[in-house]
């Protein structure tokens, strides 16, 4: 049964390569092929433009596979531009006022998807849709199967290289185990939900295909972590989602960017994010290469027995720090987080399915997966995962308080929960082996498992909303300052949104209360009460940012309960409740935002030798000092969002030369994007230019030396050839001379 | 004393030194010519030296009959008659061309 | 010493110094002249060492026809400027010194070095007493499989050429 969850791993691939090579090209084939110029304005020229580069991508997507794909891609997308140009012309002419025509953004919209498009979308869901059900029936039958708990299962693997006597091998391994198969549930599932959820977001969009194409190859990319069995894979992988991370932040590639906003263009987003990840990946791979070197394997559990035995703490220590620092990358933990904010320019379920649920979490999953070897390295690894888990939390939400781009302040909220979960992981391991095993990786895993439901919520409500005021303005609007009310208008979006509000901070009985107030707990147990100060301050600010964010989307100060729900809305048009593509997958995800806490199994499940002491944790002191500072926050919010005028507010605020300042450097980010592009302009580029002027001066005068010298030398010897045969005739019977000469003296005084 | 092989190769080289310097030193071009002409000859002279003495080898097998250095020499002989004429006809070509027969003037050659 | 060293003595000197006087007088004519001399010598010294058929030969192409050529080719050149007709270049010291190490190599070479032929005694007569000229004749011409029939051959297309050519660049044109 468990050696069949291969099929869970494969069958994205396989989607994605019936998509690429199957229902795409049928798209692409089946859009109108009429040329139809129109020159009504300017626009059109422009958007010409963006679909050849749509196209491009296209290309360049199938160019790896197969050159007869490629010619069909480059071939269709000028279609692409033909049908959009037919559509603009109808818009035009008044025929078919519908919601597209005047859009202000750059996405290339078709009228109409093709039946190839819809069946792409269909693929993609079908094939999630039997992934998740398998994975689902895994968890759910290994709850009861104490020798797969134990061990896990073998799944399938290939030699690649192999070496004499069995060390340094290369391994394509995959295995399943509980940890792999928590991490299994959470990625089928809100994949599975994002594929649905999709339906409605992409509805019109040119690359509709494309998109579950992306999909798809991301969910095989973070499946292939999930089942790695060593880090010659987890790598693999790990690079994969970055790929696949790539091409969807940067999806809308015609957008452009909107400064006063502070919002990147997709494309310099994708490059941001995918070059950010690439320095976290330096020291992921020296890790890894350290670790090889000194054991010649890349197998996790030969690794957990070996590396602490041959390989002195110290060493082992630098490792993992190393190794952790793919993780920062990743998960976008201090100093490397600048990426994610700026990944939020890819379309909204992208941002719910990689950078809140699944792939930022892949950091923390690594981390859990070779925990063992984190506590083998000692307490210097531990503390380094803690406190950079720590002061991101800290960071994050600081940050988020006074952001005002919706999904931003959900970007924020990501980065700080995962630092929580680094936070988990480090002071779980703290005191040794013995203690180590008591929690084991439990509480960092089992706040990732609730996080990504209530996340995923949190993302895809935010785009119900960003999709239904698309409609309405026919502008992208993401601008908190332009919402507000819209309780009443899109009711479930709403309740959902804010259950979700309400688990993530640590509202009790929610999901996010258990996992978050045992890591908060587990920092005090452990004697680490900086970490304690800080997991609780942010824990407020969590609860403060997020009722901040609800309010000011869907209440208002003169909406019902208080504010609470609806009121004045402040954008124009009339926003609608999104279709039910978009509200069941809310629906559903409003369950496990409720539930998934209450597995209190889950931490035996994962390797911990205790449970979650549920009665413990009601009768500690410290959890009600958890509860109060979260509901503090909440009121603080409530009280200053709901109650003030949003007019008085900002008065306050700029009165006060503190506050001021203070709402600048969090509204700025700590000026850390700043202080990076200075450090590129100034270190990076003044580094390349001593480079280039190396390489001009030194390199090349080296090169173009020789050359001249070469040159010169020819010259100015070529005076020699004086076109005089008693010139010549000189030169050669005076080398004959010298010759007999040498001969002579050769034979008389040297061979004798 | 009677005569012996090195007489003969002796006086060949002297007489090639000799030629050689006419044929290095000397501007005029027909004087250049004449200096191979010795040099020629005075291979002509080793040539047939080496043939006088040639008689018998180490086995005492008579090569009286063979001859090869005076055939080789018949052959330089024919050969520098036509080379004497051919450049000659070159000299005198030259002059016409250039009115001078300078060697170091000829140098149309140079790079 | 005996009647042919004696010869080759008087003959060797003639040689030596016609040729310092082909390479050494200031006038082309002399030159030419001297170079007469230089030819006659050498045909002397062919005539002791057993060969009249090449001693002939010289006197005939050297002396009858090259130095002719060259007498011709002299006066057809005249150089009417300059005192010198035959003036020594620049680097003659040059051409001196190599000529000179030169010879010093061959002489040190030939002096001190064993040959492959007899070096004293001279060729004893010919088998079945031919003369030189009619060895020569069936050296150059019996088709047997020792023979220079070829190579004759060919030297008479060289000469051929050698006509052609002269006839070709020396013409006016």
């Amino acid at each position: 049964m468990y050696q069949y969850s291969g099929l869970i791993l494969f069958a994205p691939l396989l989607s994605f390569v019936i998509i690429v090579f199957g229902t795409r090209v049928w798209d692409m084939t089946s859009r109108p092929k009429k040329v139809q110029i129109t020159t009504h304005d300017g626009h059109n020229t422009y958007e010409g433009e963006g679909h050849e580069q749509e196209a491009h991508v296209g290309a360049e997507l199938a160019y790896a596979s197969v050159p007869a794909v490629t010619t069909a891609a480059v071939a269709h997308g000028a279609q692409d531009a033909t049908a959009h140009a037919e559509d603009q012309a109808a818009a035009a002419h008044g025929a078919n006022l519908d919601d597209h025509g005047e859009d202000d953004d750059e996405d290339p919209k078709v009228a109409h998807l093709s039946a190839g498009a819809i069946v792409s979308g269909y693929v993609g869901i079908g094939i999630m849709l039997l992934a998740a059900i398998y994975s689902w029936f895994l968890l759910l039958s290994s709850l009861s199967d104490t020798a797969f708990q134990k061990t896990g299962a073998f799944v399938w693997s290939y030699d690649w290289l192999k070496q004499k006597g069995g060390v340094g091998d290369y391994t394509i391994a995959f295995h399943i185990d509980t940890l792999g198969l928590a991490m299994l549930v959470v990625v089928t599932t809100v994949s599975l939900l994002v594929h649905f959820y999709s339906q409605g977001y992409m509805e019109d969009s040119a690359g509709y295909a494309r998109f579950y194409a992306y999909l798809a190859l991301f969910t095989f990319s973070m499946l292939v972590i999930v089942f790695a069995q060593n880090f010659l894979v987890i790598f693999i992988g790990w690079e994969l989602v970055g790929l696949s991370s790539y091409l969807l932040i940067g999806f809308w590639i015609n957008k452009k960017a909107k400064p006063e906003e502070q919002r990147p263009s997709p494309a310099n987003a994708a490059m941001q994010a995918f070059v950010t990840n690439r320095i976290g990946d330096v020291g992921f791979i020296i890790g890894i290469m350290i670790l090889f070197v000194n054991t010649g394997t890349f197998d996790f559990p030969t690794l957990f027995v070996k590396a602490p035995q041959v390989m002195s703490q110290g060493l082992l220590a630098t490792a993992m720090i190393l190794v952790f620092c793919g993780a920062i990358g990743k998960s976008a933990q201090v100093p490397l987080h600048v990426w994610l904010p700026s990944a939020m320019e890819g379309p909204t379920p992208v941002s719910a399915l990689i950078h809140a649920a699944t792939m930022v979490a892949a950091g923390v999953y690594m981390v859990a997966r070779v925990f063992p070897l984190f506590v083998a390295a000692g307490p210097v690894a531990l503390l380094t995962v803690a406190w950079v888990g720590g002061i991101t939390a800290l960071f994050a939400a600081t940050i988020a308080l006074v952001q005002s781009d919706f999904k931003r302040v959900l970007a924020f909220s990501t980065i700080s929960q995962l630092g929580y979960m680094f936070v988990g992981l480090g002071v779980s391991g703290l005191g040794g082996p013995e203690t180590a095993a008591i929690y084991s990786t439990g509480p960092g895993m089992f706040h990732l498992f609730t996080h990504a439901f209530f996340k995923a919520l949190l993302f895809l409500g935010a785009g119900s909303v960003l999709h239904s005021l698309h409609h309405a303005t026919h502008k992208e609007v993401q601008d908190m300052r332009l919402m507000g009310g819209l309780g009443p208008k899109m009711p479930i979006t709403a309740l959902t949104w804010l259950i979700a509000t309400l688990s993530i901070s640590g509202f009790p009985f929610l999901a996010g209360f258990f996992s978050k107030e045992t890591i908060i707990g587990l920092t005090a147990q452990r004697g680490q009460w900086a970490l304690f100060i800080i997991t609780l301050g942010t824990s407020g600010l969590t609860a403060f940012y997020m009722l901040r964010a609800f309010i000011l989307a869907f209440g208002g100060t003169d909406g019902k309960y208080g504010g609470m729900w609806g009121g004045t809305y402040r954008g124009v048009g009339n926003p609608k409740e999104s279709p039910r593509t978009m509200t069941i997958p809310l629906l559903l995800l409003a369950i496990p935002s409720i539930i998934a806490g209450y597995w209190f199994g889950f931490f035996p499940y994962v390797g911990a030798r205790e449970a979650l002491d549920v009665a413990g944790l009601f009768t500690d002191p410290l959890t009600y000092v958890g509860i109060a500072v979260s509901l503090v926050g909440l009121v603080i919010a409530y009280f200053m969002y709901a109650r003030l005028n949003p007019a008085r507010l900002h008065t306050i605020v700029e009165n006060n030369a503190a506050l001021r300042t203070l709402h600048r450097i969090f509204y700025n980010r700590y000026y850390v994007d700043e202080f990076y592009n200075l450090l590129i302009k100034y270190g990076v580029l003044g580094l390349s230019h001593v480079e280039q002027a190396f390489d001009t001066y030194i390199v090349d005068g080296l090169v173009n030396g020789v050359a001249r010298l070469v040159t010169t030398l020819g010259r100015d010897i070529r005076y020699t050839e004086t076109g005089r045969v008693q010139s010549y005739m000189i030169g050669f019977f005076g080398g004959v001379a010298v010759l007999t000469v040498v001969a002579l003296v050769l034979v008389n005084f040297v061979a004798k | 004393m009677g005569l012996s092989l090195n007489h003969f190769l002796v006086l060949g080289a002297m007489l090639f030194c000799i030629g050689l310097y006419g044929a290095i030193a000397k501007r005029n071009a027909i004087a250049v010519l004449m200096g191979i002409e010795i040099m020629l000859n005075a291979v002509n002279i080793t040539m047939v030296a080496f043939s006088f003495y040639n008689h018998v080898n180490a086995n005492g097998v008579n090569y009286s009959g063979l001859l090869t250095g005076q055939i080789f020499a018949i052959f330089i002989i024919t050969v520098a008659a036509a080379e004497a004429a051919v450049a000659l006809a070159m000299v005198i070509s030259i002059y016409r061309k250039r009115n001078t027969v300078d060697v170091s003037d000829i140098d149309m050659m140079k790079w | 010493m005996d009647f042919a060293t004696l010869v080759f003595w008087i003959v060797a000197v003639i040689l030596i110094g016609a040729a310092l006087a082909v390479v050494g007088l200031r006038n082309i004519v002399h030159s030419a002249l001297a170079l007469v001399i230089v030819f006659a010598m050498a045909a002397g010294i062919y005539l002791l060492l057993n060969a009249e058929f090449i001693a002939i030969v010289q006197i005939l192409i050297y002396v009858g026809a090259i130095t002719i050529l060259i007498l011709f080719a002299i006066m057809l050149t005249r150089v009417t400027s300059g005192q010198s007709t035959n003036p020594v270049s620049k680097q003659w010291w040059l051409g001196a010194i190599v000529s000179i190490l030169i010879g010093v190599g061959i002489i040190y070479a030939e002096m001190n070095s064993s040959h492959a032929v007899a070096t004293v005694g001279g060729s004893s007569p010919l088998p079945g007493n031919v003369s030189n000229v009619v060895r020569i004749g069936q050296l150059l011409y019996s088709p047997s499989s020792y023979s220079y029939v070829l190579p004759f051959e060919v030297a008479s297309l060289v000469l051929l050429v050698a006509i052609v050519g002269a006839i070709v660049i020396g013409r006016e044109d």
